[in-house]
C-alpha cells in the first residue's frame, strides 16, 4: 500500500517530468474540465515553462496584449496557442461576413436600407458599391427621415456587425441626447447595410444635413471584433477629398467606452458646426 | 507592333499596350475593380500570346505613364544601361522569359539583363510566368546589400522583427522585441510601425532599440517606419536610426499622395551619410504592394503588377537595403484570396529581384480576406525555396497594432530548418553566443524572453 | 503643446527651498483618437539655495521670514506668482508639527499663485522624496524594488518602490538636527526620539549638558542601526517601533532592496567629507558618517539621489501634479476646486447606483458631511469601463439627487471617477441640474481620507491639473 505522501510525491514527479517536455500540467485539467481556451483568464497564462525569470515574463505579458512568453514545441507553436489564434480569427470572420440581427436594430427602432452591393461578396470587393446607396434605399430615406437636420446619425456595418451590435445600444443615446441638449436638431436614424463610410456623403445630399454622422464596424483584428469608428463631416457631398473626414476611432469596451464616445462626438460635432469645417479644416479648441 | 491574335479561332484584338499588359495579369480582385482586366480567361490567354512577341523595345516605349507627366517614368528610362539595353531590345518578351529560365544563363547574366529593362518589361515577363517559374528564376538571383550587416547572402533567410504595440508603449515593444530576438528573428531589421507619428514617439523607440541593439551587441538594423519627414526630423534633432523607411508607389501622383518625392529621399540619403548610425552604404527601406496606386487613384489605368514594377524601379535607384511587399495587407477589393495573394507574393518577389532590389515579403493577409495562417505559411515556404531576403515575424503571427497577421517568430526558424537556411552570419554568430542557437536549431534556451531581462 | 509652470516649496526642520519646473503638455493621442494629454516633459528650470528655516523659538517658525526668503527667490527667479499654474507648498519633519505650521501654510498658499496648494504627511512626503531623489525612476528604469531614505533633520522618510510602483512608506523619528549644539559642545536641545535612542547607548541628552563627539557618535550608531532595522538589513529591536514617526504607516519590504537611496540634508553629509564633526552645531554630519558605516559594513548596495538635499523640493515642484482625463465635463468658472474631501464609495454603494437605487448614496452623503463639518465634498466613485445607456442614466440621476439635496447652493459640486467616463456622465447629470455649478472628471486615482484640488483648464480646456494629497490640519 502506498501511503498519502508517497502518492503526492509521485503525483509531483509526474508532473516535474511532464513540464520538463513542455507541456503545462494546467494543459491536463482543462482536458477534463472542457475550460475555454479563448478566455481572457486562459490568455493570460504563460505557456512557456521554465523562464529563467517568471517574474520579469508576468511584467512584460502585463505591458502588451501580444502573444508573448507562448513557448514552443521545436520550432512551431504549441497547440494551444495555435488553436487559440484560429479561435479568434474566425471570431473575426465571423464579424465581417455575419449580418447584424434584425432584431436587434428593431429594439432600437432603426430601418434599414441598402446600398448597391446585393451581398457581403460583392461588398467586400466593390467599394465603389458599398458607397452608394440602391434607388429604393434612396426613395425609403426621402419618405421616411427628417429633411435638412443639423446633424444626421446613422450606423452601418462596415467590416464589422460584431462591433454594431456591442456598442450602438449605448453609443447611439448619448450622442442623440447630447446633440439635443445644445439645441441642435438631429435627423431620423436608421441602419445601412452593406455601407462603407463613404455612402454617408450620399446620405447627406438626400438629406440636406448639416453634419452628417456614420457609426460603423471597424475592420476586425484577433484582439477584437468589437471596434467602432465615427466618421464625421460638414457639409459633406459625394466627391469630396477625404481629408475632409473627422474620425473617432477605437470605441469598444477595451477602447473608448460607447457613452463617452457618444459625449465626446457630440463636442465635435458643436465645434464642426461652430467653424463650419470638419476634417483637416477643424481647428482644435 | 501586333495588338491583336487569333486564339482557338477567336480574334482578339487590344488598343493599347496598356490594355495588352493589364488583360495578360493573372486574375485579381484590384483589376476588376479599376475595370481592366481581361473579360474571360480566353482572354487573358489571348493577351499573353500577344504580350509574348511583344518586343522589349515596344514595351520601352510605352511606359503606362508618361515620361512628362511622372517622375517614376523619367528616372526608370533615364538610367536604364544602353548597351545591354541595345543588345536586347529586339527581343521578344517570351525570348527574355526563356532566356531567364535557360540552364545557360547565369545569375550574373541576369543582373545584368535586369539593367536594361525597363519596369513594363518586368511587369511583362512576370506575367508569361507560372508559379513554379517565378520561384526558379528569383531563386538563380540573390540580390545583397550592406548596412551593418549584409542581406541576401546564398543560403540565408532573414528577419524583420516587427514588435508594434496598440500604444506604442516602450515597454510593451522591448516585451515583444525580447521575445522575438529569443527565437532567432530579427536579423534583418528591428523595425515598428508606430501609431503615433511623431518626432518624440519616433524618438522614444529608436533610442530604446539603439540602446538594446548596444547592450547586447546585436549585429543588425534599427528603424521606426514613420513618414519619411517625421523620421527625418527626428535624425536631425539626434534620434539613432541605421534605416530610413518610405512606402513607395509606381507613379510620381502615388506618391505625392504619400506625401513625399525623390527630393525627400535624396534629403533622408544625404542625412543618413551624415547622422546615421548605419555603416555600410545600403541605408534605406521601402515598402510596397500591388493595389497601392489604383486606391489613390494613381494607377492611370495601368493594372497593379505593372504599378508594382514600377516600384521596384523607383526603389533600385536608391540602392536600399532592404524592399519588401506587404502583400496582403491592402484587402480584398484588390486581392480577393489566399491564391491572388500566393500569386502577387510570387511575382513581387521576381520582380523586385530582377529590377536588382533586395527583396523581402511581409506574407501577410487581413480578416476580411479570404485566406488564413496556413495560406501565408505556404507562401513563406514558397519564398523562402525562391531565396526571398527576408520575411516578417511577430509574436505568433497576429499583430496587435496594424490588426492584420502575418509570420509568427517561429516560422523563420521552422523554415530554416526545412529549407537548410541560415541567419545573417554574423547575427547566427551572436545567436550562438547567446546560446539561442546551436547547429542552425533552436536550443533548449530559445523562446524565452526573460533571458534579456536584466533585473539589477 | 502647451507649457506650465510649477512650483516646490519645501519647508523642512533644518532648511527651506524653492525650485520652480516647466512641465510640457501634449496631445498624444493619434489624428484618430480621442484627445489624451499628457505631461510629456518636465524640465526644473531654478533651484534656490537651502537656507536655514527660520525660527522664532526652537518650537515656532518665523512665518515673516519664511516669506521673505521665499519673495526673494521668486524675484532671484524672475518669475511672478501669477505665472505659476500649480505646485505644491509642504511643510515636512518636524517642522509640519509645530504649532503655526498651519498658519505659515496658508500664509504661503495664497502668495505663491493661484493654483499652489498646501500638502503636508509623512507618508506623502516619502513618495515625493523618493520621486525627486531619483530611486523611483531607477526602479523603473532597472525593473526591480529600490528604497529611498530621506534623512532630513526631524525624520527619515522611506519608501521602497518596485517596477515604477510604490510598494510601501513609512517614517521615523530619526534626523541629523534632533541633537542641536551651542558652539562650545553644550546641548541646547534634544529631541524624545533621540534620547530614547541616547539611553540605550548610556548617553545622556539632558539640555544644558556638554557632550562629546564620540559620545554622540554612539548615538548616531544606533540611529543608523534603528534605520538599517527599518529596511529589514538588521533584526528589528522594540525601540523602532518607538522611534516611528506619529501619522506614518508601517514601512515593510518584503524582498532585499536592489539598491538603496539616501536623500535629504544627511545624505548630502554622507558625500562631503566634513572634517568638523559638529560643523553645522548639529549631529547631521555624525549621522551621515555613521549611515555610510552601518550600510557599508551589512554589504547593502547604496548611493546618493540625483538630488540629495533638494529631494523633497524638487519632488515636491514635479512629482505631485497630474492630469485629468481628457474627455471631461465642468460648467464655466467652476475651477479652481481648493480642499475638497473625498468622499469615496464603495462597490455596493455604487452597484446601488448603476442600478437605479439611491437611498445608501444619500445615506453615505449625509454622514460623510457631517463627520467632516463640511458642506461641501468631492464624490469619487470607480465607475465602469463599458456601461449601458440605462446604467448611465441611473448613476447621473442618483448623483445629482443627492447632491443637489445634501450639498447648498452655490456650492460647486465635483464628481471624479477612475473610468473614463466622465463626458458622458456629465452631460447627464447636467441635464438633470442645468443650474447647478458642475465638474465631472475621470482617470484620477485617490484614497479614502484624501483631498482634492483641482485646477483651471489647460490644453485649450482639454484637462485639468489636479492634486491628491492628505492634510495634516483638515
Amino acid at each position: 500500500m502506498l501511503d498519502e505522501a508517497t502518492i503526492a510525491r509521485i503525483a509531483e514527479e509526474v508532473i516535474r517530468e511532464l513540464t520538463k517536455y513542455g507541456v503545462p500540467a494546467a494543459e491536463h485539467t482543462k482536458q477534463e474540465t472542457g475550460e475555454d481556451i479563448d478566455s481572457p483568464e486562459s490568455k493570460r497564462e504563460t505557456l512557456l515553462t521554465n523562464p529563467q525569470d517568471g517574474e520579469a515574463l508576468q511584467k512584460m505579458k502585463r505591458a502588451t496584449t501580444a502573444r508573448i512568453g507562448v513557448g514552443r514545441c521545436g520550432p512551431r507553436l504549441n497547440t494551444r496557442t495555435m488553436l487559440t489564434l484560429r479561435a479568434d480569427h474566425a471570431k473575426a470572420r465571423d464579424a465581417v461576413f455575419a449580418d447584424v440581427t434584425p432584431n436587434f436594430l428593431e429594439e432600437l427602432g432603426l430601418f434599414t436600407v441598402q446600398t448597391c452591393c446585393g451581398d457581403k461578396n460583392t461588398y467586400v470587393t466593390r467599394p465603389d458599391l458599398g458607397r452608394k446607396l440602391c434607388p429604393e434605399a434612396v426613395e425609403t430615406l426621402e419618405q421616411k427621415c427628417r429633411k435638412r437636420p443639423d446633424v444626421q446619425i446613422f450606423a452601418a456595418d462596415g467590416l464589422s456587425s460584431t462591433a454594431v451590435e456591442a456598442n450602438l445600444s449605448r453609443i447611439l443615446p448619448v450622442l442623440t441626447d447630447s446633440l439635443t441638449d445644445k439645441g441642435l436638431t438631429v435627423g431620423t436614424p436608421f441602419y445601412v447595410r452593406f455601407g462603407r463610410v463613404g455612402v454617408e456623403d450620399h446620405v447627406a445630399e438626400i438629406l440636406g444635413a448639416k453634419v452628417v454622422c456614420v457609426l460603423l464596424g471597424e475592420r476586425p483584428g484577433l484582439a477584437t471584433a468589437e471596434s467602432m469608428s465615427a466618421y464625421l463631416v460638414y457639409n459633406a457631398h459625394v466627391g469630396m477629398p477625404e481629408s475632409k473626414r473627422t474620425v473617432v476611432s477605437n470605441i469598444h469596451k477595451n477602447g473608448l467606452a460607447a457613452v463617452e464616445a457618444g459625449a465626446y462626438i457630440a463636442d465635435v460635432i458643436g465645434k464642426m458646426l461652430a467653424q463650419k469645417a470638419s476634417g483637416v479644416d477643424l481647428k482644435k479648441g | 507592333m501586333t495588338l491583336f491574335t487569333v486564339l482557338s479561332g477567336k480574334t482578339f484584338t487590344f488598343s493599347s499596350i496598356k490594355d495588352v499588359l493589364a488583360k495578360a495579369s493573372e486574375k485579381k480582385s484590384g483589376d476588376i475593380l479599376a475595370g481592366i482586366a481581361a473579360a474571360s480567361d480566353l482572354e487573358r490567354v489571348a493577351a499573353k500570346v500577344v504580350l509574348s512577341r511583344l518586343t522589349v523595345r515596344d514595351l520601352r516605349e510605352n511606359p503606362v505613364v508618361p515620361y512628362e507627366d511622372d517622375e517614376v517614368t523619367r528616372l526608370n528610362q533615364d538610367s536604364l544601361d544602353m548597351t545591354v539595353y541595345q543588345e536586347i531590345s529586339g527581343w521578344s518578351i517570351a525570348q527574355v522569359r526563356e532566356y531567364i529560365l535557360d540552364y545557360k544563363t547565369t545569375e550574373a547574366d541576369i543582373k545584368r539583363l535586369g539593367r536594361g529593362l525597363t519596369a513594363e518589361t518586368v511587369a511583362g515577363v512576370c506575367k508569361l510566368m507560372s508559379n513554379l517559374d517565378l520561384i526558379y528564376a528569383a531563386n538563380k538571383v540573390r540580390v545583397m546589400a550592406t548596412c551593418n550587416t549584409t542581406i541576401g547572402r546564398r543560403g540565408t533567410l532573414a528577419t524583420r522583427l516587427q514588435p508594434n504595440h496598440s500604444t506604442d508603449s516602450v515597454e510593451g515593444i522591448t516585451a515583444s522585441l525580447f521575445e522575438g530576438l529569443s527565437y532567432g528573428s530579427g536579423d534583418a531589421l528591428l523595425g515598428l510601425n508606430p501609431v503615433n507619428d511623431t518626432v518624440s514617439s519616433l524618438t522614444e523607440v529608436l533610442k530604446r532599440f539603439d540602446e538594446i541593439k548596444n547592450r547586447f551587441e546585436i549585429p543588425t538594423q534599427i528603424c521606426v517606419l514613420g513618414h519619411i519627414t517625421t523620421q527625418i526630423e527626428a535624425v536631425k534633432r539626434g534620434a539613432p536610426t541605421d534605416l530610413i523607411f518610405q512606402s513607395i508607389a509606381g507613379s510620381q501622383k502615388g506618391n505625392t499622395a504619400f506625401g513625399f518625392s525623390t527630393d525627400t529621399v535624396r534629403e533622408a540619403l544625404s542625412l543618413l551619410k551624415e547622422k546615421g548610425t548605419g555603416k555600410g552604404e545600403n541605408v534605406l527601406y521601402f515598402e510596397t504592394g500591388q493595389g497601392s496606386e489604383l486606391s489613390s487613384d494613381a494607377h492611370y489605368g495601368a493594372d497593379q503588377v505593372t504599378m508594382e514594377a514600377r516600384c521596384y524601379a523607383f526603389a533600385r535607384e536608391f540602392h536600399p537595403f532592404m524592399v519588401n511587399t506587404v502583400v496582403g495587407f491592402i484587402g480584398p477589393e484588390y486581392l480577393y484570396d489566399s491564391k491572388q495573394v500566393i500569386r502577387a507574393g510570387l511575382e513581387d518577389h521576381f520582380m523586385g529581384k530582377l529590377s536588382g532590389v533586395p527583396m523581402g515579403c511581409d506574407c501577410c493577409y487581413t480578416n476580411h480576406m479570404l485566406a488564413d495562417q496556413n495560406d501565408i505559411e505556404n507562401l513563406s515556404l514558397l519564398l523562402a525555396s525562391a531565396g526571398v531576403n527576408y520575411i516578417l515575424g511577430v509574436p505568433a503571427g497576429d499583430d496587435i497594432m496594424l490588426n492584420y497577421q502575418t509570420n509568427a517568430y517561429h516560422d523563420a526558424a521552422a523554415l530554416r530548418e526545412v529549407l537548410g537556411l541560415h541567419p545573417i552570419w554574423e547575427f547566427e554568430k551572436w545567436l550562438e553566443k547567446m546560446g539561442i542557437m546551436e547547429n542552425g536549431r533552436l536550443t533548449a534556451k530559445a523562446g524565452d524572453p526573460t533571458i534579456f531581462t536584466q533585473r539589477r | 503643446m502647451e507649457e506650465i509652470l510649477s512650483v516646490g516649496i519645501d519647508i523642512g526642520t533644518s532648511t527651506t527651498q524653492v525650485v520652480f519646473a516647466r512641465f510640457t503638455l501634449d496631445n498624444t493621442a493619434g489624428y484618430f483618437s480621442a484627445p489624451h494629454v499628457t505631461i510629456c516633459d518636465k524640465k526644473i528650470v531654478y533651484k534656490s539655495q537651502a537656507v536655514f528655516t527660520p525660527l522664532k523659538t526652537a518650537s515656532l517658525i518665523d512665518g515673516a521670514a519664511v516669506r521673505a526668503i521665499v519673495d526673494k527667490e521668486y524675484a532671484k527667479a524672475q518669475i511672478q506668482p501669477t505665472e505659476v499654474q500649480t505646485g505644491a507648498v509642504i511643510i515636512t519633519g518636524e517642522s509640519a508639527r509645530k504649532e503655526n505650521a498651519a498658519e505659515v501654510l496658508r500664509q504661503l498658499s495664497e502668495f505663491a499663485g493661484e493654483f499652489v496648494v498646501s500638502t503636508a504627511g509623512p507618508d506623502l512626503e516619502s513618495v515625493i522624496a523618493g520621486k525627486g531623489s531619483g530611486a523611483w525612476q531607477y526602479s523603473m528604469r532597472n525593473e526591480c524594488l529600490t528604497v529611498n531614505l530621506d534623512v532630513g533633520g526631524g525624520t527619515t522618510n522611506l519608501a521602497a518602490f518596485e517596477d515604477g510602483e510604490t510598494i510601501s512608506v513609512g517614517c521615523y523619528d530619526i534626523g541629523g538636527r534632533l541633537v542641536r549644539l551651542d558652539k562650545d559642545g553644550t546641548i541646547s536641545y534634544s529631541s524624545e526620539a533621540a534620547r530614547l535612542a541616547a539611553d540605550t547607548v548610556g548617553v545622556s541628552l539632558s539640555v544644558g549638558r556638554r557632550v562629546s563627539a564620540a559620545e554622540l557618535e554612539r548615538v548616531t550608531d544606533k540611529m543608523a542601526a534603528l534605520l538599517a532595522q527599518s529596511v529589514g538589513l538588521l533584526p528589528e529591536e522594540p525601540l523602532l517601533r518607538r522611534v516611528k514617526t506619529a501619522g506614518s504607516s508601517d514601512f515593510q519590504t518584503i524582498r532585499k532592496p536592489s539598491r538603496f537611496f539616501f536623500s535629504g540634508g544627511v545624505a548630502a553629509c554622507m558625500e562631503n567629507e566634513e572634517t568638523n564633526p559638529l560643523a553645522f552645531g548639529d549631529i547631521g554630519v555624525l549621522l551621515g558618517q555613521s549611515i555610510k558605516k552601518t550600510f557599508s559594513a551589512l554589504s547593502a548596495p547604496f548611493q546618493p539621489g540625483g538630488e540629495t538635499l533638494r529631494a523633497t523640493v524638487v519632488g515636491a515642484g514635479s512629482y505631485t501634479t497630474s492630469l485629468s482625463g481628457s474627455t471631461i465635463f465642468y460648467t464655466e468658472g467652476v475651477f479652481p476646486l481648493k480642499n475638497l474631501p473625498v468622499c469615496k464609495l464603495t462597490a455596493e454603494e455604487e452597484t446601488d447606483c448603476f442600478e437605479g437605487r439611491t437611498e445608501k448614496l444619500g445615506q453615505r452623503v449625509r454622514r460623510f458631511l457631517q463627520q467632516n463639518q463640511t458642506s461641501e465634498l468631492a464624490l469619487f466613485l470607480e465607475g465602469k469601463s463599458d456601461p449601458t445607456y440605462k446604467e448611465l442614466q441611473n448613476l447621473a440621476n442618483a448623483a445629482a439627487a443627492v447632491l443637489e439635496q445634501e450639498v447648498p447652493v452655490p456650492k460647486p459640486l465635483l464628481v471624479s471617477v477612475r473610468r473614463d467616463m466622465a463626458k458622458a456622465l456629465g452631460l447627464a447629470m447636467h441635464r438633470c441640474l442645468p443650474d447647478r455649478k458642475l465638474a465631472v472628471i475621470d482617470s484620477v486615482q485617490v484614497g479614502q481620507n484624501d483631498y482634492i484640488d483641482v485646477g483651471r483648464p489647460l490644453m485649450e480646456g482639454l484637462v485639468v491639473p489636479v492634486i491628491v494629497k492628505t492634510l495634516l490640519f483638515g
